[in-house]
């Protein structure tokens, strides 16, 4: 490698990302940063033909070019002085000393050693899961890998959600096109880990059960009202897309659930008592809460809890 | 030609001068040998692989133990149990039924074979010979199958043997397998059954990989009942999916065409249930499984159940079809709450301690 030389920009292959792994770089800082103090690090290049290959520094090219600037210190390899190989990693410990990868960058990565650049796997495993602060096993490999594959909307959706890594396998589960539909539907809800992971099983044994399109499911028009509706904070409109999905997953359990409600409706019970019956209709029994402050609502929940044991859907509630 | 694959077998170096390990070794003749000193970082490198429990079950592990053998079985919190007892002499299965609740439990991923049998023979004389109640039973299929590693690590024979001594005591060798020709000339005296747990076809193939196929269940049962052995059969998960009717139906009216139901000791049903850590590992174990897109819920226990509803509608339907074939059969539920009892039969056991009474009236009057 050659001292530090300053390269002309238009001398360097912008379109030629052998060597990189960005996925949604954070450029405002790097920006911001290089105006105030200029370039820190020069950029490493390979020579190619007449030109020269980005081998590091795609971010820096990248905002001295929209900064107009003509030039750009760099380091140089000569064409054959170091394989690719080699330069990919020496590529990828420079980003890890000086800014990190996001779980995206690291899928790409791993995904050039292994397709790329055909490395065996155990070495990926072995050298550079730990590299990236990642356990070295099979089983996180190729939830990186899944990710490597998936369409940037996806990505993009899995790097702003701080898409969990158990989740991005469940995620890798479904086809390109029903992660497409999935996230058309999740980018206006607000999902945590669980409920994410709750969401999406129920969306998957839901289209294995009944043999529908994943896209089906999102898109049905109880969903498409929900997400339509303004006044809806994301949490409000998660909680009732939930329901419409849990009570596609489990329609015996919605008709009991139906029918109980019914029956609790036409006791007509005061709004300071709350019947309730055990967790999923398991075992008989019905549970009663009820609240009061004065001596007088005391007598007056006690007379409404007496006239239950007339009424006839109080009876068959309780399996009489 | 076994019905299972082992590519590797490890020897703790405390078990490599009992007779049973020299058993197992002429039994797998080509099979590599390594001695192990210490198995912790042996179970720690299977344990990151991809497939722990896969790879686990294709390598013996030779050892001795220590515990107690003989325990009553762990059953279920909040629900009628049979007062079974089990003996353990392996641990896991070359068999790869997808809910296997095993999975979800082993962390030492091998099929590990004790082979200080001495000791747990010892242990059983002891226990048999302390007053106890009229009747016990015994099975070896709680953490394996009963029969499946015969043909290296022949345990049943010795304990038929045993077992046909005593007159308070009934073994029980639950079994996916249909390997019982070494069966046929002992003389277990009416004191063991041979029981099969059955599925209709379609659940064997998808959910039961490497077990005996429903036909040749069903045949070796009736070799096992024309030498006399009384046998019993366990439908047990019930999967609920479309078409679980017409496919349980012809399952019962396949094996009673062949089977003398009275000579069936017992048929036990019971609904498939989990344990909430099973299902991410199945899932990812078997990524194609149809047994969660039931309508299952957390029960009493905290175990994953079909609702009771469903329950209730599919415990009925198979006892009246199994009634049907002989009103005399003798039909329990396995891990089911009073409740569901009572829907079902139109009463309950009072208690697991009376159900396991009633076990013990069966025994005596199908012995007689």
């Amino acid at each position: 490698m050659n001292a530090i030389q300053k390269i002309l920009l238009d001398q360097i292959d912008l379109s030629d990302e052998t060597f990189s792994v960005n996925f949604m770089p954070d450029l405002q800082r790097l920006r911001s940063s290089i105006e105030e103090v200029g370039l820190i690090q020069p950029v490493l290049l390979k020579e190619k033909g007449d030109g020269y290959q980005i081998v590091g520094g795609f971010r820096r090219i990248s905002i001295f070019h929209e900064l107009g600037r003509m030039e750009i210190e760099s380091k140089i390899f000569g064409e054959k002085e170091v394989d690719d190989f080699r330069l990919f990693s020496i590529s990828l410990n420079e980003n890890l000393t000086t800014r990190g990868f996001n779980n995206v960058e690291k899928a790409i990565a791993l995904d050039k050693l292994i397709h790329y650049f055909q490395i065996d796997p155990t070495i990926v495993i072995k050298d550079f899961l730990p590299l990236f602060s990642l356990e070295p096993n099979e089983k996180i490999l190729n939830t990186f890998l899944s990710l490597a594959r998936m369409k940037e909307e996806v990505k993009r959706y899995v790097l702003k959600g701080e898409v969990s890594r158990s989740n991005i396998r469940k995620l890798s589960t479904f086809t390109p096109d029903d992660q497409m539909a999935l996230i058309s539907l999740f980018s206006f809800l607000k999902l945590g880990e669980n409920r994410l992971r709750e969401m999406l099983t129920i969306i998957e044994e839901i289209s294995r059960r009944d043999r529908l399109k994943v896209r089906d499911i999102v898109h049905r028009p109880e969903i498409e009202v929900i997400l339509s509706q303004k006044e809806f904070t994301p949490s409000q409109r998660t909680e009732r897309a939930k329901k419409v999905l849990v009570d596609l997953r489990y329609p015996k359990m919605h008709k009991i659930e139906e029918k109980f409600e019914k029956k609790r409706r036409e006791l007509n019970l005061p709004p300071n008592i709350s019947l309730h019956h055990q967790p999923f209709f398991e075992g008989r029994g019905l549970k009663i809460e009820f609240q009061f402050q004065t001596m007088e609502e005391y007598r007056s929940i006690l007379a409404s809890l007496s006239n239950l044991t007339e009424k006839k859907e109080f009876q068959e509630m309780l399996g009489g | 030609m076994l019905p299972f694959q082992i590519e590797r077998i490890y020897l703790d170096d405390k078990a490599e001068g009992d007779p049973v390990t020299q058993i197992i070794l002429e039994s797998l003749p080509n099979i590599p040998v390594e001695k192990v000193r210490d198995k912790r970082p042996l179970i720690k490198q299977y344990l990151s692989m991809q497939d722990p429990i896969g790879a686990g079950k294709k390598n013996v592990f030779i050892t001795r133990f220590y515990g107690r053998w003989l325990k009553p079985c762990p059953g279920t919190s909040q629900h009628i149990c049979c007062g079974y007892y089990v003996i353990n002499a392996i641990t896991n299965c070359p068999m790869d039924c997808s809910y296997c609740v095993l999975q979800g439990y082993l962390n030492n991923p091998f099929l590990t074979l004790y082979s200080n049998w001495d000791d747990l023979l010892e242990e059983i004389k002891s226990f048999l010979s302390r007053p106890h109640q009229p009747f016990l039973r015994v099975g070896t299929g709680e953490l394996s199958d009963s029969l499946v590693l015969d043909s290296i690590f022949p345990i049943s024979q010795q304990l038929i043997s045993l077992f046909g001594e005593r007159d308070n005591w009934i073994l029980e060798l639950k079994t996916k397998s249909a390997v019982v020709h070494h069966l046929l000339d002992l003389h277990p005296k009416g004191k063991t059954v041979v029981s099969w747990s059955l599925n209709p076809v379609h659940i064997i193939e998808k959910e039961e990989i490497g077990t005996a196929s429903l036909e040749e269940r069903i045949r070796a049962a009736k070799r096992c009942q024309e030498k006399d052995y009384p046998i019993g059969f366990h439908f047990d998960p019930i999967i609920d999916y479309e078409g679980w009717e017409r496919e349980y139906q012809e399952t019962i009216y396949s094996l009673f065409k062949r089977i003398d139901p009275k000579r069936v000791i017992w048929v036990s049903l019971g609904g498939f249930r989990y344990p909430p850590q099973l299902k991410g590992i199945v899932k990812e174990r078997f990524p194609e499984t149809k047994i969660f897109l039931g309508e299952l819920f957390p029960g009493r226990d905290g175990k994953f159940r079909y609702s009771e509803e469903i329950r209730i509608e599919m415990y009925k339907k198979m006892l009246g079809w199994l009634r049907e074939v002989y009103p005399d059969l003798f039909i329990y539920l396995c891990m089911e709450s009073k409740e569901v009892w009572e829907k079902v039969f139109g009463w309950a056991p009072e208690n697991s301690q009376y159900l396991n009474h009633l076990f013990d009236k069966r025994v005596k009057e199908f012995m007689k």
